[in-house]
């Protein structure tokens, strides 16, 4: 069974659906990217994962259960959460924003801070130079990567990331894909991804998902989308690719 | 300068006693607005439909002139009354706007980005406002603090008026004195205290802004360092003192301090009670409203006073009779007006000396060919007491050539004598008059009904100690409205300490 499981999603808000039966599957070791224009439904699609929303009717299931009948905030710490770079709390520090998650689940100190320094080596930081600067010492790069390192602090099996590596230039972005590429790799968790940014899709994900006016129009690994004859999928593909 | 640096030299003791009472009154009240305007704030913020009318109720409160404020206070039953309380109860509620504006601000303008990140990572509401909002709203509400620490501190000194002591003492007894150098033994360590106040919160706010734990230690440590003294000053007047037998009150000048001072001593020489007083505490209404509270058990009133202001009542008849009305009056309200002490403060239509004799005034009817071109000023009082203006341009049909100013009544003689006004009513026993070169200008309309001096008791107190009654009764008749004169020109004339004075005047009988 996936980890991540919709099963015919319908959301409302006020009287404009906004999910409109959406049905997607993200196992473990998997990486899908969710794509489509603003109002999509993409950031709804990601917020009934960790029960910011309940859908009104059909099925979401993390781990194997119903996401309603799971308490909300212990769902939420089962889960990775990478945002932009503003998601870094500004008034703590690397170590403090890393440990967040943690310290909700009650770890020992000294156990949290030798997770903050696996973590700081596996996203490609210097533990010693970073762990005490604050977020806003830091460059966009090391912002991006200390929001990656939060968000996989305490473990989780399900990783959800919404535009996690926006606003970089574009040599630090390809630095940053590669490693995430090898990261998955290594610890195969089931990603879901929203981003605007196709060609950022294709370089992520196994599969890529284009969400249309509340629907799933497509769900395939890049190559076999490039190849859509969905007019839809094409106009989409072609202001991406000119 | 130096006369101020004299005074502050010679009044150390009682200064540093009123600087802490001051310290003391804008701590707690700063405390305990923040305790009720942070959660406010939080509930504002989160719940804008609950939050704009608690925001419009602060700004409402905030609009009430402090003195008006004071005056509601007096009357209420536990957060009422004279003294430290009702004036925590003023500054507290002043307090509240700010912080409260400040918290809805500092927690409005988070990122909601970061508040998104925080509830998704698994907060609960409870750990969200603990973790993240609060320590990021944080420099806006210490903002907001200092604003309400500053402005306490200029409130603080109005506190006075009801009897909390503090600075405004001073600034009071020097308006009654009109002795600019007691109002500024005032007025300046109040400057002094807000920059001091407003400094050592900015101090904190950094200290707890240098990112790094211990830092924070360190602010936490300067503000418990801060705090500690303060709290048990604060814990030491709140705890039960012993209470005095007798409570003596008077309005807020002069003559009313030196009578006031009068009744202490005279009750202290001539009973074995603990006696304590609460001079200088304001007008006529805050006074009377003290006493059927129980906040004072005597004052020094006036009959035509009482009989107007306090008993609404019609003005007319011999000093005889409106004594006796009077008498009557208070009996129906469970207070008693004792034996009248000997002068008739009346109210006295004044002049310049030079004026007087270049339009030839001697009497108040002789103001009426000349009114046009003469402005008049007077006290908030008489503006509104029955016996006040209105009745008095009726009865001598005076048209002056503006609406009279309004002032405080301690700085009117000064203005007379300025010539910024020419025609004012003061009292008939100010020690001012002959020293600033004022005539009084004979009543031969008969239009001010007698004001003789009585202290008025609470006739449950005169039961309770048979002997205050006594000794009350022993002062009929003995202070004479020359003696009165004399003791309020040694206060307002040579600066002479009321208390000595009257001890003078008493040990003269």
């Amino acid at each position: 069974m996936a980890d991540i499981e919709f099963d015919r999603v319908v959301v409302s808000r006020g009287s404009r659906r906004v999910l409109r039966g959406v049905s997607l599957a993200v196992a473990a070791g998997e990486t899908v990217a969710l794509v489509g224009r603003s109002g999509s439904g993409k950031t709804t699609l990601l917020r009934l994962v960790n029960r910011l929303l309940d859908p009104e009717s059909g099925r979401v299931t993390v781990l194997g259960r119903d996401t309603t009948a799971w308490d909300p905030y212990a769902l939420r710490r089962q889960i990775g959460y990478a945002i932009q770079e503003v998601g870094l709390f500004p008034h703590l520090t690397v170590a403090g924003n890393i440990a967040v998650v943690p310290r909700l689940l009650g770890w020992g100190e000294d156990r949290i801070r030798a997770r903050v320094e696996e973590l700081l080596a596996l996203v490609g930081l210097d533990a010693g130079e970073v762990r005490d600067r604050w977020p806003d010492e830091l460059s966009g790069g090391q912002r991006q990567r200390v929001g990656l390192a939060r968000a996989l602090a305490a473990d989780p099996r399900v990783l959800l990331m919404d535009e996690p590596f926006g606003a970089l230039d574009p040599i630090t972005r390809a630095d940053l894909h590669a490693e995430f590429r090898v990261l998955q790799d290594r610890l195969r968790r089931a990603v879901l991804l929203v981003t605007h940014d196709l060609s950022e899709a294709f370089a992520l994900a196994g599969r890529v998902a284009v969400l249309h006016d509340g629907e799933v129009i497509a769900c395939a690994p890049p190559d076999a989308l490039a190849a859509s004859d969905d007019p839809r999928v094409c106009a989409l593909v072609e202001t991406r690719f000119g | 300068m130096s006369a101020l640096a004299a005074f502050l030299l010679s009044h150390r003791a009682e200064m540093a006693a009123r600087l802490g009472e001051h310290v003391v009154l804008v701590a707690v009240s700063t405390l305990i607005a923040a305790a009720i305007a942070i959660p406010a704030g939080i509930v504002a913020a989160r719940r804008p439909a609950l939050g704009r009318p608690l925001v419009g109720l602060a700004s409402l409160a905030q609009t009430i002139p402090s003195l008006a404020l004071f005056g509601f206070l007096i009357p209420l039953p536990v957060l009422g009354g004279i003294g430290t309380r009702t004036a925590l109860v003023a500054l507290t509620v002043y307090a509240v706007l700010p912080i409260v504006r400040t918290t809805v601000a500092g927690l409005q303008a988070i990122d909601r980005a970061v508040i998104d990140c925080a509830v998704a990572m698994g907060m609960t509401p409870g750990q969200l406002l603990r973790r993240v909002e609060l320590p990021l709203a944080f420099p806006s509400i210490l903002a907001g603090v200092r604003v309400a620490a500053v402005v306490g501190v200029g409130t603080a000194t109005i506190a006075s008026a009801i009897g909390a002591g503090g600075l405004g003492d001073y600034i009071f007894r020097g308006l009654a004195m009109v002795d600019p150098v007691v109002i500024l033994a005032g007025a300046l360590p109040a400057a002094l205290l807000a920059l001091v106040a407003d400094g050592a919160l900015a101090v904190v706010g950094r200290l707890a802004d240098q990112r790094q734990r211990a830092g924070r230690r360190r602010a936490l440590a300067v503000l418990a360092a801060v705090l500690a003294p303060v709290a048990a000053v604060a814990a030491w007047l709140g705890a039960p003192g012993v209470r005095a037998d007798v409570v003596v009150g008077s309005k807020n000048f002069t003559e009313q301090i030196l009578l006031g001072e009068i009744v202490a001593q005279t009750l202290e020489s001539r009973t074995e009670l603990r006696v304590e007083r609460r001079l200088n505490l304001g007008g006529t209404l805050v006074c009377d409203t003290a006493l059927r509270a129980g906040d004072i058990d005597v004052y020094v009133e006036y009959t035509g006073t009482a009989l107007t202001a306090i008993h609404r009542d019609e003005v007319g008849g011999d000093a005889a009779s409106v004594f006796a009305r009077v008498r009557e009056r208070y009996a129906d309200d469970g207070l008693t007006l004792l034996p009248r002490l000997g002068f008739n403060n009346t109210f006295a239509i004044l002049v310049r000396r030079d004026q007087a004799r270049a339009l030839g005034l001697t009497r108040v009817s002789d103001l009426a060919a000349h009114a046009a071109q003469l402005t008049a000023g007077f006290g908030y009082e008489f503006l509104e007491r029955p016996d006040g203006f209105a009745g008095l341009s009726r009865a001598y049909g005076l048209s002056f050539r503006t609406a009279p100013r309004v002032m405080d009544l301690t700085l009117i003689y000064r203005a007379l004598a300025a010539g910024e006004i020419d025609v004012t009513a003061g009292d008939a026993t100010s020690g001012l008059l002959e020293a600033l070169g004022l005539v009084h200008l004979e009543d031969d309309r008969g239009y001010f009904p007698p004001y003789d001096a009585a202290p008025v008791a609470r006739a449950a107190t005169l039961l309770r100690h048979p002997e205050v009654n006594e000794a009350l009764r022993w002062l009929e008749g003995r202070i004479s409205a020359e003696a009165m004169r004399r003791m309020n020109h040694a206060v307002d004339g040579l600066r002479r300490d009321p208390a000595a004075v009257a001890r003078e005047f008493l040990n003269g009988l």
